[in-house]
């Protein structure tokens, strides 16, 4: 186990895999001899070459597009999107070509698209996003979100070797900031939920930079808070969140992201129709508003969720 | 007792349950004397034939006096209890002090505080599944949630306390050291020779034994049972997405209303009472409490639609205690269907003085023989049912029976 940064258990997940199979390359924005914007292609240039290291035009939809050519004709991409928001561009490539082909003519499209995506660092409204539930709502992606530098590295192995279109969220307020062991060598990790804290009053859940600011606020309150990491959004691991909830009866629900349509709505459908009788209180959210997020540091610190707001909604469901 | 200048004294009187009641009989008190009381806050339970129901207070104000002890009975109207009103609580104060100037007292309005018995009756899911799968009255659980409110957690801490009934005979040596768990254990709990616990049967369990008995002795109770094809019922009652219950009490009241009127009727000793109106008694299983028979009056006004709506609102409520005592009596033909449990033939018992019940038992897939347009016989599979009708002898004769359910079966067999 080596102690890596989430950035650099991602450039490492890179390695591995581009190491393990030559069918995978990479491309992307200024990936190669720049290292791509957050340096997480960084050192790939020199040891794999440009022919599997390959910068391309400014043109999302083209790079999606290229990524479900060469998968469908045998090769294993991963994209990068310079920054999640950008990703609007290639909107009907992964949707539409992508996630359908498997339905349409039988054919697997294994690719991944990796996107930086979050806020907190007044990134302003094109630099800020988490897009994953637009992606959700897609039938034929998946969709994984990885909270840690152990995941981070064992979730971008398992999208590699996935068979299906796999958007991969990887969250830029934690690349440098959260450092964790890491296996080394070859590693993968299941699209299944973890539970990050065991507890028994109160059930969080929560994914990426959330799963932070939760386990942060559980520490804070004087109860037995437990936090569920979903890792990956879909498939959603229904079993994980049905046994938390049927444990605690009592759930809060947080995403980063805009609050309607989120992926925590979704969670909190399915355990109002699956836990209905497990409940003691009304399961709660904490998302962000309905609004773009502000360039303006102190408004952006006020929408975003933090571990004050979630704090705030436990204390408020633990005396319900 | 003494009062001062500002207060007034109001008197709580026996109310008004419903036009058929004239007396009831306290059973509980919330409220002591000295108690402080919010306007509609419970200040005791009543008990009538059947339905328990709460007795709040008009008023805010202090107990002042309580005039009708537990287990007595008096009639509507008898002042049962007085609360002092006025400036604030004056029952603290010595007597013929003059009234303090206390403002109006907090919290009496609205929001109960958690402490009172006011508190909230609404329960979270997981507590009322709970309730129900150990038997516990949430009632009895102090609750520390929100305005009182029971939680998961009050239940779970209520469950370990609560079996105190076996630190009575207990070995344990130390069991001199919990004299309070003892003392709050009921003594009916003590064991007998086989280990088995007394339980004081509750007073629904001991009117339902009385009235059940009482029928026995009283009528003639004989059982006729047909056979009916309930295939179109099935399909009928799928399409308006209701339970069977409500056709079949349709075709009930229809045959009762336009060939049997002896049957939607009421024997007293040597008269027969007919109606022409059915008011149509369903039976409501309360689980292991006991049973209630709401009544939906003037049911002949109803389709099965509006049949279904008010069985659902009765039940409910039923099974909420809700009830009022007028909800529960004048029915004139009555409906049980056991049924729904697996039943496939039961005797019921007549609820007299109702001269009949009928029975709707378990709808089962069964092969019957059955004749096609040419009268070619052939073997089916059907959805079969059983109606039993207990019927009292005094009143008519098992061909009247027989011809009555069989006019209920061709009505159900031709829905449409």
């Amino acid at each position: 186990m080596a102690e890596r940064t989430y950035l650099q258990a991602i450039s490492d997940g890179l390695r591995q895999e581009m190491r393990r199979d030559e069918r995978v390359f990479v491309m992307g924005e200024d990936i190669g001899a720049f290292g791509g914007a957050f340096k997480v292609t960084d050192g790939l240039l020199a040891e794999f070459g440009a022919a599997r290291v390959r910068d391309v035009p400014i043109a999302e939809a083209g790079i999606i597009g290229t990524a479900v050519g060469t998968a469908i004709a045998g090769l294993r991409p991963i994209c990068e999107m310079q920054f999640a928001d950008f990703i609007s561009c290639g909107f009907d490539q992964l949707v539409n070509v992508a996630g359908k082909m498997h339905y349409r003519l039988g054919l697997a499209v294994p690719m991944v698209v990796r996107l930086p995506s979050g806020g907190g660092f007044s990134g302003g409204p094109f630099h800020s996003q988490n897009p994953e539930a637009w992606f959700m709502h897609a039938p034929g992606l998946k969709v994984v979100a990885p909270s840690t530098p152990e995941d981070a590295k064992g979730l971008l192995a398992a999208a590699v070797r996935d068979p299906n279109p796999v958007v991969f969220l990887e969250h830029k307020h934690l690349y440098r900031r959260v450092k964790g062991a890491v296996p080394e060598g070859d590693h993968t990790t299941e699209m299944r939920a973890r539970v990050a804290r065991v507890g028994s009053d109160l059930t969080v859940v929560a994914y990426g930079a959330m799963v932070h600011a939760a386990l942060d606020a559980a520490e804070q309150v004087d109860a037995s808070i437990e936090v569920v990491d979903l890792r990956s959004l879909v498939p959603l691991d229904e079993e994980a969140i049905l046994a938390s909830v049927r444990k605690t009866s009592k759930v809060l629900v947080v995403d980063e992201a805009n609050r309607t349509c989120a992926a925590g709505a979704q969670v909190a459908a399915l355990i109002a129709d699956r836990a209905f009788e497990d409940l003691d209180g009304p399961v709660r959210r904490v998302a962000a508003p309905d609004v773009p997020i502000p360039f303006s540091p102190p408004l952006e610190q006020a929408i975003l969720p933090s571990s004050q707001s979630i704090r705030e909604a436990m204390d408020e469901l633990l005396a319900y | 007792m003494s009062s001062s200048p500002t207060e007034t004294i109001v008197d709580i009187v026996l109310p008004a349950m419903g036009t058929s009641i004239s007396e009831g009989t306290v059973i509980e008190w919330h409220k002591q004397v000295g108690d402080p009381v919010a306007i509609d806050e419970v200040i005791c339970e009543i008990s009538t034939d059947k339905v328990d129901t709460d007795c709040p207070s008009p008023v805010a104000g202090v107990v002042t006096e309580i005039l009708v002890a537990v287990g007595q009975t008096v009639d509507v109207g008898t002042i049962i209890a007085r609360v002092a009103t006025g400036d604030g609580p004056t029952l603290s104060a010595p007597p013929d002090a003059p009234a303090p100037a206390i403002e109006e007292p907090a919290a009496t309005n609205g929001h109960t505080s958690g402490a009172s018995n006011g508190r909230s009756q609404r329960y979270s899911p997981v507590v009322q599944r709970m309730s129900e799968v150990h038997g516990v009255d949430l009632a009895d659980v102090p609750g520390t949630g929100r305005g009182g409110r029971v939680t998961k957690r009050d239940v779970l801490a209520y469950l370990k306390q609560a079996p105190t009934e076996s630190a009575l005979h207990s070995d344990s040596p130390y069991i001199a050291d919990e004299p309070a768990v003892a003392a709050s254990t009921p003594p009916a709990a003590a064991p007998d020779d086989r280990g088995g616990h007394l339980q004081p049967l509750s007073r629904m369990r001991q009117a339902i034994g009385a009235a059940m008995r009482n029928s026995l002795q009283t009528a003639a109770t004989c059982h006729t049972v047909v056979e009916c094809d309930f295939t179109r019922v099935e399909k009928r009652r799928r399409d308006l997405g209701v339970t069977a219950l409500p056709l079949v009490a349709r075709a009930v009241i229809d045959v009762l209303r336009s060939d049997f009127p002896a049957l939607n009727a009421t024997l007293d000793g040597t008269t027969l009472t007919r109606y022409d109106r059915v008011h149509l008694g369903i039976a409501v299983s309360l689980g292991d409490e006991g049973l209630i028979v709401p009544v939906i009056h003037d049911a002949q006004d109803l389709s099965p639609d509006g049949l279904s709506a008010r069985i659902k609102d009765l039940a409910t409520r039923a099974r909420a205690k809700q009830l009022a005592p007028d909800e529960v009596q004048g029915a004139t033909f009555t409906i049980t269907n056991p049924g729904r449990s697996g039943a496939v033939i039961a005797t019921p018992i007549i609820n007299v003085p109702q001269v009949a019940i009928l029975d709707l038992e378990a709808v089962v897939r069964r092969p019957v023989v059955v004749t096609d347009g040419d009268g070619n016989e052939m073997i089916a599979i059907r959805s079969m049912v059983n109606l039993v009708l207990g019927w009292d002898h005094r009143a008519i004769d098992g061909v009247y029976a027989a011809e009555f359910l069989t006019a209920v079966r061709r009505q159900l067999e031709s829905v449409s």
